[in-house]
């Protein structure tokens, strides 16, 4: 317990006294996460939203690859984009291996089935009343489908955040495609698996309550916005 | 007001509406009444133009309505449906009041008059700012009959606007559905009272297994 305890010490004084080093971890990993979370949105509400609200064949087929890219491991992803971005690899001319944009890239793929997923999810669970309630208020098809994204806003608020979520708490992606450069593509995570490895477990820790702050956040911001 | 030949509507092999001809006349009031499942719903779908038939005729005002050249979009802005259980948006009353004014770029003072009006004929004066889910049921079905009423329709279709309510909005209801007719609206409601088309000053259209068997002039 004095173990615990004296490191979980140390790690407040890290986080008091601003450790570069920690907050170099912080910023790149909020700077990624931020990245592939808007360009997971970007992909997986209209996803989700075309998924949930049209009928066409092989969509339970299309959902369940959906529900099983969910569960994709990160390494897995992260080895299928090491093969495109490796000097080998048919985009390894972009030279992008080892950056950030790497780990953007590998978070995109991670995030957008779960934004997909909960985007669909809110469809399927809105009230059916809703479009055609605005069509026979006299909104057109685009409208009323507008309307049906503004009562499930909340829905879709939470599919981004889980997609948030999911990026910033992997490692498997961060480490292989941005190779743990420090002060460069160290995410929070990555460092944490580093330093522990290391022994440095008082630093290891600082950053997982860090990153249990950024969590606690975001889900308070979600609150917020659903009592408004 | 409407004219329908030959209107089928199928789900599979399961006929829902199958009617010859009806004629609905302008600035009348109309009566659906059959038993659950006998093709009301349907029908009222079908003239709120929310819903295709599988086959038949309408014509809207002498128009033959035709789905495959152009949208049913400006028909659908002359008719409003009334759910028995309507949905309210989340927002304010004036927020869902508003909804279809907007649609049809009805704005300012006009846009507030007619809301206004609306709310007052329900007896909802005062409630434009309270939010919509923190509504009774009885209050959010008037909120629902203001927001179709702002919308001066040539057609109001109600499906049961009268099941579910309490004795005061009931008898609210009923005077407000009255007048319409000599304000020129076409109503067209279903119910099970039979009452009503007497009470209501209205004719009556019965539906038997999705056929029109019987209608009667008063």
């Amino acid at each position: 317990m004095d173990f615990l305890a004296s490191s979980f010490a140390s790690a407040l004084r890290l986080i008091g006294s601003f450790s570069p080093d920690v907050f170099d971890a912080v910023r790149t990993s909020l700077a990624v996460s931020a990245g592939a979370t808007v360009f997971a949105a970007l992909l997986g509400i209209p996803l989700g939203l075309l998924v949930g609200l049209s009928d066409f064949p092989l969509k339970r087929m299309v959902v369940t690859l959906l529900n099983t890219l969910m569960a994709v491991p990160t390494v897995v992803v992260g080895l299928l984009v090491y093969g495109f971005l490796s000097r080998q690899g048919p985009l390894g001319v972009l030279g992008l291996l080892f950056t950030p944009t790497a780990i953007v890239i590998g978070g995109v793929l991670l995030a957008s089935p779960i934004v997909a997923n909960y985007a669909l999810a809110s469809v399927r669970g809105a009230d059916p009343r809703i479009v055609p309630t605005a069509l026979t208020l006299g909104a057109g098809r685009f409208l009323a489908v507008g309307t049906l994204i503004g009562e499930i806003r909340f829905g879709i608020l939470a599919a981004v955040i889980a997609g948030f979520g999911r990026v910033i708490s992997e490692v498997g992606v961060a480490m292989m495609l941005g190779g743990n450069i420090r002060g460069y593509t160290r995410t929070m995570t990555t460092a944490i698996a580093l330093e522990t490895s290391k022994g440095e477990f008082a630093f290891g820790m600082a950053l997982g309550i860090v990153l249990m702050m950024v969590a606690l956040i975001v889900n308070l911001f979600l609150n917020l916005l659903q009592q408004r | 007001m409407y004219r329908l030949q030959s209107i089928r509507k199928c789900y599979g092999s399961n006929v829902a509406l199958d009617i010859e001809e009806l004629t609905i006349a302008e600035g009348r009031l109309y009566t659906l009444t059959g038993a659950n499942g006998a093709g009301k719903s349907t029908l009222l779908s079908i003239l709120a133009f929310l819903s295709p038939p599988t086959s038949g005729e309408i014509f809207y005002a002498g128009e033959r309505v035709d789905r495959n050249h152009g949208p049913v979009e400006e028909y659908r802005r002359k008719v409003t449906l009334l759910h028995q259980s309507p949905y309210l948006f989340g927002g304010s009353v004036d927020d869902n009041v508003a909804f279809g004014l907007k649609v049809r770029g009805i704005r300012g003072e006009e846009r507030r008059r007619r809301i206004d009006e609306a709310l007052d004929v329900v007896g909802l004066r005062g409630f434009r700012d309270r939010k919509a889910r923190e509504l009774s049921g009885g209050e959010a079905q008037r909120v629902a009959m203001a927001r179709a009423l702002a919308l001066k329709p040539e057609v109001l279709l109600l499906d049961e606007p009268l099941a579910n309510i309490d004795r005061e909005t009931t008898g609210l209801f009923e005077t407000v559905i009255a007048s319409l007719p000599a304000q020129g609206t076409t109503v067209v409601m279903t119910t099970h009272d039979p009452d009503h088309p007497g009470r209501l000053n209205g004719e009556s259209i019965f539906l038997e297994g999705g056929r029109h068997v019987l209608r009667s002039l008063r």
